[in-house]
């Protein structure tokens, strides 16, 4: 798939979608795969998830709920639909 | 020119730096259109209140909207000053938006201060943040303030006293950046939010722990339940000893001032019309005052975003996203704030959809009919010392059952919609809880009581005079059933005899087209006048005496369940959708499935077998 990542920005680290992040698990947002819209991830960039951001999966709520993230000091919840598309690897 | 990112307490300073009372409520999206006021600690200063805004790159029409109207106003050569409202509590989040408008305000001339927002917070938590040295980077002067509390309000407005507006050719701090999601701007407020943010977790802490509970896969699920319940319960219980108390109070006027009057047409006039229709509206204020307080409650607290991300997965099965929850339960109060409601919905379809969804909510306007039918059929008996009334229960079905009937019409609707753009995916910011400010909320729901009686009084009485005139004369209300009312009536009764109705209720329902609630004030001038030899008497004891079936009352309130009958809902619908397409599609056909399932009901529940 198509990444819109940093330049310079290969990284050893296993990257993972968003959405597979487990609970409890920090992880650094590396990009967003070339099936998101650009309008979504410039937003997302506003809102937070930038490249480089780290980013905290609080809870996994089930039945496919949307789940939700930490991003610095705010929190914000993201469905499948959306977080399926934001690259991340483990954060060390 | 007030400016800053959603749920960033903007509006809350606009109310305070005003006077004002616009809604806020603890979750994003609540202002949808511009405000202004004039400033009371600035007089001849008027304050513009904008929609709030992630970044002046916007990606929907409603966000193209706000933007454009605050660039025009940065244009005005009227506007001196820009206040950018940032959340010190999640800095990141607004500093994007305040070095975009800093930039821009500067370009024009405009002097910009930045209100930190939220230093109540902090203070309650021993955070403390160099605010000086955020303002040196900015190179606006960043004032540290509580819209809540009111803590550095008096600063603010000293600095706008102070500051004169920019002359338009100060150095850009920020450099050469134009205005766009530039990744260089995004850096700065990151580099920024980094060095003068909150580095303490505490206030995320504290929001996981009780997110934990409401967002549990189980529990989560059932204290919404429960949450739900008890909010359409308290309606009933919480709503009793006032609703007693206005009754027992009109009767009491009514026996005072009926006898100092001449006895005759304005006796008659006065108890039938005034005490008997008036009045029997009136009982119903106070349910809508606990409505509205606790849904308040409930928008205060922030728990509506979580109740969005409960729901969010139900209410794709109908073609809506969990943000339609807000709308739908802001609707539930009034149609009219559930449909601005659905501009925060970011999918126009999904927002089509929730606009078909709203005027099925059971609003303030229906509850009447609601409480005066539940109560005529629905014995009063309570369980668990008063927790759990059967009165509250039906209220509570009948309210889910306006739930269900939005979702099943979205849901077919979704199903038909052939529109090819993809969807805008689910994301929603998660607003702190926090506890909420119980006086701003008594007063908002006062202003929501006193703005439903004023609206729908004035209406309410003019049908009252008209019904009362035709129902008393020619024959001075001695007898209703040769009065010009019952000729009009009688000559609509066919419409309403498949629904086990006779004309009074026929009249009733037919002013009830002008607003829902006229059905109760019609239904009390009718039967004040039919039994005028008797004192006031509850307008439930009247339908008793009137006999109407069961089967013709549940059939009334699945009319009502679904007929769209509130002509400003249209006419916001029309405004909103861009059209009177939707909207007269929906009455129409609202209208007739009301029609046809109150007939469906009332025939089955006709059955021998009932």
């Amino acid at each position: 798939m198509d990444m819109q990542v940093p330049a310079g920005g290969a990284d050893v680290k296993p990257e993972i979608a968003l959405w597979h992040l487990g609970k409890n698990c920090r992880a650094v947002i590396i990009g967003f795969d070339g099936a998101m819209p650009l309008e979504y991830s410039s937003r997302l960039s506003e809102m937070g998830f930038h490249i480089g951001e780290s980013v905290t999966c609080l809870l996994r709520p089930g039945f496919g709920c949307p789940r939700v993230y930490r991003v610095s000091n705010t929190v914000y919840s993201l469905d499948e639909d959306l977080a399926a598309h934001i690259r991340v690897a483990a954060d060390a | 020119m007030l400016i800053g990112s959603p749920n960033c307490g903007k509006t809350l300073l606009f109310n305070r730096l005003t006077g004002l009372r616009h809604k806020v409520a603890n979750f994003p999206g609540i202002t949808v259109e511009l405000a202004s006021g004039p400033m009371s600690g600035l007089s001849g200063t008027t304050l513009v209140d904008y929609p709030g805004s992630y970044s002046l790159q916007p990606l929907s029409r409603d966000e193209s909207v706000a933007v454009d109207e605050f660039k025009r106003g940065l244009r005005d050569p009227e506007v001196s000053h820009v206040i950018c409202v940032v959340d010190v509590t999640r800095m990141e989040k607004s500093l994007y938006l305040t070095l975009q408008v800093i930039r821009l305000a500067r370009r024009s001339g405009k002097r910009v201060i930045v209100a930190a927002n939220m230093i109540d917070v902090l203070d309650a938590h021993g955070i403390e943040l160099d605010f000086e040295g955020l303002s040196r980077e900015l190179d606006a002067p960043v004032i540290p303030i509580s819209a809540r509390t009111g803590i550095g309000i008096e600063r603010l407005l000293a600095q706008l006293r102070e500051a004169p507006p920019a002359d338009g050719s100060a150095v850009d701090s920020v450099g050469d950046i134009e205005i766009s999601a530039d990744l260089l701007v995004q850096q700065a407020a990151h580099g920024l939010a980094r060095r003068y943010g909150p580095r303490s977790d505490v206030l995320v802490r504290s929001q996981h722990r009780l997110d934990a509970f409401f967002l549990h896969t189980w529990f989560g699920g059932l204290a919404f339940f429960a949450i739900m319940y008890l909010l359409f319960q308290s309606i009933f219980t919480g709503a009793a000893p006032a609703m007693g108390a206005v009754e027992s109070g009109i009767a009491a006027l009514a026996d005072w001032v009926v006898p100092h009057l001449p006895a005759g047409v304005a006796a008659d006039f006065t108890s039938d019309a005034l005490f008997s229709g008036v009045g029997a509206f009136l009982v119903f204020v106070p349910q809508i005052f606990v409505l509205t307080l606790v849904v308040g409650l409930l928008e205060d607290s922030g728990y509506m975003a979580r109740a969005a991300l409960i729901c969010h997965r139900p209410l794709r099965v109908f073609g809506l996203t969990g943000k339609s929850f807000i709308p739908m339960l802001s609707g539930v109060a009034c149609a009219i704030p559930g449909v601005y409601a659905a501009r925060a919905i970011d999918s126009p379809r999904k927002r089509r959809l929730t606009y078909m969804a709203i005027p099925l909510m059971p609003c303030s306007a229906r509850l009447p009919v609601y409480a005066l039918l539940i109560a005529a059929f629905i014995p009063a008996t309570t369980a668990m010392s008063g927790l759990v009334g059967l009165q509250g229960l039906a209220m509570f079905l009948v309210y889910f059952l306006g739930l269900m009937l939005g979702l099943i019409v979205a849901g077919l609707a979704a199903r038909r919609d052939r529109d090819p753009a993809p969807d805008v995916p689910f994301v929603l910011e998660m607003p702190p809880y926090r506890m909420p400010a119980l006086v701003p909320l008594l007063r908002q729901s006062l202003h929501r009581c006193r703005h439903f009686v004023a609206k729908a009084g004035g209406v309410i009485l003019g049908v009252t005079v008209v019904v009362w005139v035709l129902g008393y004369f020619p024959n001075g209300g001695a007898d209703l059933q040769s009065s010009w009312l019952a000729a009009i009536g009688r000559t609509i009764e066919p419409i309403f005899t498949p629904l086990g109705l006779d004309w009074r209720y026929g009249v009733a329902i037919l002013t009830s087209f002008l607003a829902r609630e006229v059905f109760v004030g019609t239904l009390g001038t009718i039967f004040g006048i039919e039994f005028a030899e008797e004192n006031m008497v509850p307008l439930v004891e009247r339908i008793h005496a009137s006999g109407l079936e069961a089967a013709s009352g549940f059939a009334l309130l699945a009319f009502f369940s679904m007929a769209l009958m509130c002509v400003s809902t249209l006419v916001i619908l029309a405004r909103e959708s861009g059209s009177w397409k939707l909207p007269l599609k929906m009455f129409f056909a609202y209208g007739a499935a009301g029609y046809l399932g109150a007939i469906a009901i009332y025939q089955l529940l006709s059955l021998d077998i009932f």
